[in-house]
């Protein structure tokens, strides 16, 4: 009797750790498993090959390329989108009217879907017929010309200008050109991540106390900047935290607009790993690479986690 | 030398009305209580004085200069808050070098690392750091100057606020309810405390607060305000003893005032509950809502009824207050307690529900007429 009632709790919670080791973790070291083989989808058995796949990812220039890419993607989405998120909520904070519309209108493209929201990006980028190469055509040979020239500015050296230069041959294939497609791919992730940041930092600054701005002013904090360090962003640091980690986590997991537009082109230069993952495991039934990718993406969110709960939290919950 | 004066405040929030031309002379080095119930204005004229509300009309005056477009951070007051609004982020330390920072470098030597290359930085912390020390040795918190304010009792975080505060040596200190936050034992000590700093620091203190006893205990001189108005504005002693408003009288004091109804005969004779008082109104006038006043403290407990100079009392309650008991009871079976003050070597006979009888003790009644006005007294009989 006295050993059934010690081991009662273990029966208690079994139901749950059970269904959290099939749904949660197994899946995981399935992967994991299955990145050392070169198993496809419906072939009866599969060979062990060892960290071949891994070896790939680090020697073959296609894999270099798609962890290119992800960082670069990753490294600008991510600041750029959290310093508009955070700017676009201080000052809807400090309107007092109008401040629903802006919210709403900030929040748009986080409520559409962004595969939708793709094909309007690629229409108005579209290297022809786009709204955005037709307004850069129609400026040439005009003020606008003159003005983008910089020719205006003293010292200015004589080569022709980006613009100029648009000018005289083409303007960028924005999806088409590798200089640019990474460009325009994070330009579109950022104005879809910000509203949504956006949002994050409005409830983060619903909670700063309004005393202790007041206390900044009696203490000399003439300066909005003086007060943004000594009180706005310190006690935005949970929210930063939280931020960070999603928006990171939501880059690195970038696929819509990949798979929608560019297919990871051109020449691999859009190749992110969400989009190496589908091209590898689905398309090409390739199983143990897409499970090789698999691993290291999942290796990458949980370091920043860790990083974050180690070196940020620690530094921005005060009491 | 650093007067603060206020002239025809008032200010509007909406179609509220929240200070109605309030006048105020503040003197340099007095130490002047804002008392009243809450939403009477009292922290809105304070925040007026802090620059941190703008007034609708009227005039901010410190030290002669006029500080109406002046900004909070430019007029070179001290603020303690309720909430002491100490930044969570930072140790105590930093806290209270917080002002002296902002004030004494510039934009360049405040800049994290950076800011240490710029020239005459390292002089510069070095004074901060020995005011702050200063000040923390004069409210004995060096011991705490390294620990973030998350980690301090309520009374450890007034202090740091308080030291924050002092450390610059501002024209005021305006303090908003700084004690009600801490509990009973600690607020009583720290009145204490704050008046001898004020002793001490000879500087304007400008204190808030909803609890008359600190007006009383702590201040030069209180003004007691109500629906947007100053009262009265007195010493302390003043207040209490010659209240020239009705709402005054019943605010200041604990027990409450006894407040009798009472009426006037031709003669301007006063007579409340049957009894007639001694002396006569001089000017009949607002008689018609008559009350007269009379504090716990000036009505004596007596077993055996004077003629003609006593009320009877019945005993409903007995407040045991260690030092002296409060007798609360009822005359002629009306609704309206009385509260007597008796030594504690008097009440031991009374029990509750015994009949005893109650005189006022000679010219210490006050009357109040129908617009709450005090009524004087004629002189003499």
């Amino acid at each position: 009797m006295a050993a059934h009632g010690q081991n009662a709790g273990y029966w208690f919670v079994a139901p749950a750790i059970l269904l959290m080791v099939l749904i949660l973790i197994a899946p995981v070291f399935i992967a994991a498993g299955l990145s050392f083989t070169d198993y496809s989808l419906g072939n009866p058995g599969f060979d062990w090959v060892g960290t071949k796949n891994y070896a790939h990812m680090i020697g073959r220039s296609t894999y270099k390329k798609m962890l290119w890419a992800t960082f670069i993607y990753v490294i600008v989405v991510v600041p750029v989108s959290i310093a508009l998120g955070l700017g676009a909520a201080m000052l809807i904070n400090s309107v007092n009217r109008f401040g629903n519309i802006y919210k709403t209108i900030y929040f748009l493209p986080v409520m559409a879907a962004l595969l939708a929201m793709a094909i309007v990006w690629e229409f108005a980028l579209h290297p022809t017929l786009g709204i955005v190469n037709k307004t850069l055509t129609d400026g040439c040979g005009t003020w606008v010309e003159g003005f983008f020239s910089w020719q205006w500015i003293p010292w200015s050296d004589e080569q022709p200008s980006w613009y100029e230069r648009g000018c005289i041959r083409n303007f960028p294939l924005w999806f088409g050109d590798k200089t640019y497609t990474l460009w325009t791919v994070s330009f579109i992730g950022i104005w879809q991540a910000f509203g949504f940041n956006m949002v994050l930092y409005l409830a983060g600054l619903t909670s700063v106390p309004r005393e202790l701005y007041h206390a900044a002013s009696m203490d000399g904090a003439t300066k909005a900047w003086d007060r943004f360090r000594l009180v706005t962003w310190p006690m935005l640091g949970p929210t930063t935290v939280f931020v960070v980690t999603i928006t990171t986590i939501r880059s690195f997991q970038v696929f819509d607009t990949v798979e929608a537009i560019t297919q990871g082109g051109p020449s691999k230069s859009t190749f992110v790993m969400m989009f190496a993952i589908y091209e590898k495991a689905i398309q090409h039934n390739l199983m143990g690479m897409g499970s090789a990718i698999t691993v290291v993406f999942l290796a990458f969110v949980l370091i920043l986690t860790l990083l974050q709960r180690y070196f940020v939290e620690r530094k921005v919950h005060y009491s | 030398m650093s007067k603060i004066q206020l002239q025809q405040i008032s200010k509007q929030f909406g179609e509220t009305q929240v200070l109605k031309a309030v006048n105020l002379d503040i003197d340099d080095g007095e130490f002047l209580t804002l008392v009243g119930p809450s939403g009477c204005g009292k922290s809105t004229l304070l925040r007026i004085i802090a620059g941190l509300e703008m007034q609708t009309s009227g005039n901010v005056l410190i030290g002669d200069s006029l500080m109406n477009t002046v900004r909070a951070s430019n007029r070179d007051l001290a603020m303690v808050f309720q909430s002491y609004a100490l930044y969570p982020h930072l140790t105590v330390r930093q806290n209270m070098a917080t002002p002296l920072l902002l004030r004494d470098l510039t934009l360049w030597q405040r800049l994290p690392l950076l800011g240490r290359l710029a020239s005459g930085h390292s002089s510069a912390m070095a004074l901060i750091n020995s005011l702050v020390d200063d000040t923390a040795a004069t409210l004995k918190i060096n011991h705490l100057l390294d620990r973030k304010p998350g980690q301090l009792s309520g009374g450890q975080r007034q202090r740091a606020a308080l030291g924050r505060a002092m450390v610059r040596q501002p024209v005021a200190f305006l303090m908003d309810e700084p004690l009600s936050n801490l509990d009973a034992a600690l607020r009583v000590h720290m009145r204490a405390e704050l008046a001898e700093l004020h002793q001490k620091l000879k500087t304007t203190f400008v204190y808030v607060t909803h609890d008359q006893a600190e007006a009383l205990t702590m201040s030069d001189r209180m003004a007691v305000m109500m629906d947007g108005h100053i009262l009265q504005l007195g010493p302390p002693a003043e207040v209490y003893g010659n209240p020239l408003d009705r709402r005054v009288a019943e605010f200041v004091g604990s027990p409450k005032i006894n407040l009798f109804s009472a009426e006037v005969d031709s003669a301007g004779r006063v007579m409340s509950a049957g009894v007639p008082f001694r002396r006569r109104l001089s000017v009949l006038k607002n008689t018609a809502g008559l009350s007269v006043g009379l504090r716990p403290e000036h009505l004596q407990i007596s077993t055996c009824a004077v003629e003609g100079e006593s009320w009877p009392l019945r005993i409903v309650y007995k407040e045991n207050l260690g030092s002296d008991f409060f007798l609360h009871g009822t005359i002629n079976g009306s609704s309206d307690r009385v509260v007597v003050r008796a030594a504690p070597s008097m009440v031991s006979e009374i029990s509750i529900g015994d009949d005893v009888f109650v005189q006022a003790e000679e010219g210490a009644a006050m009357a109040f007429g129908q617009d709450l006005r005090r009524l004087a007294f004629a002189e003499g009989q």
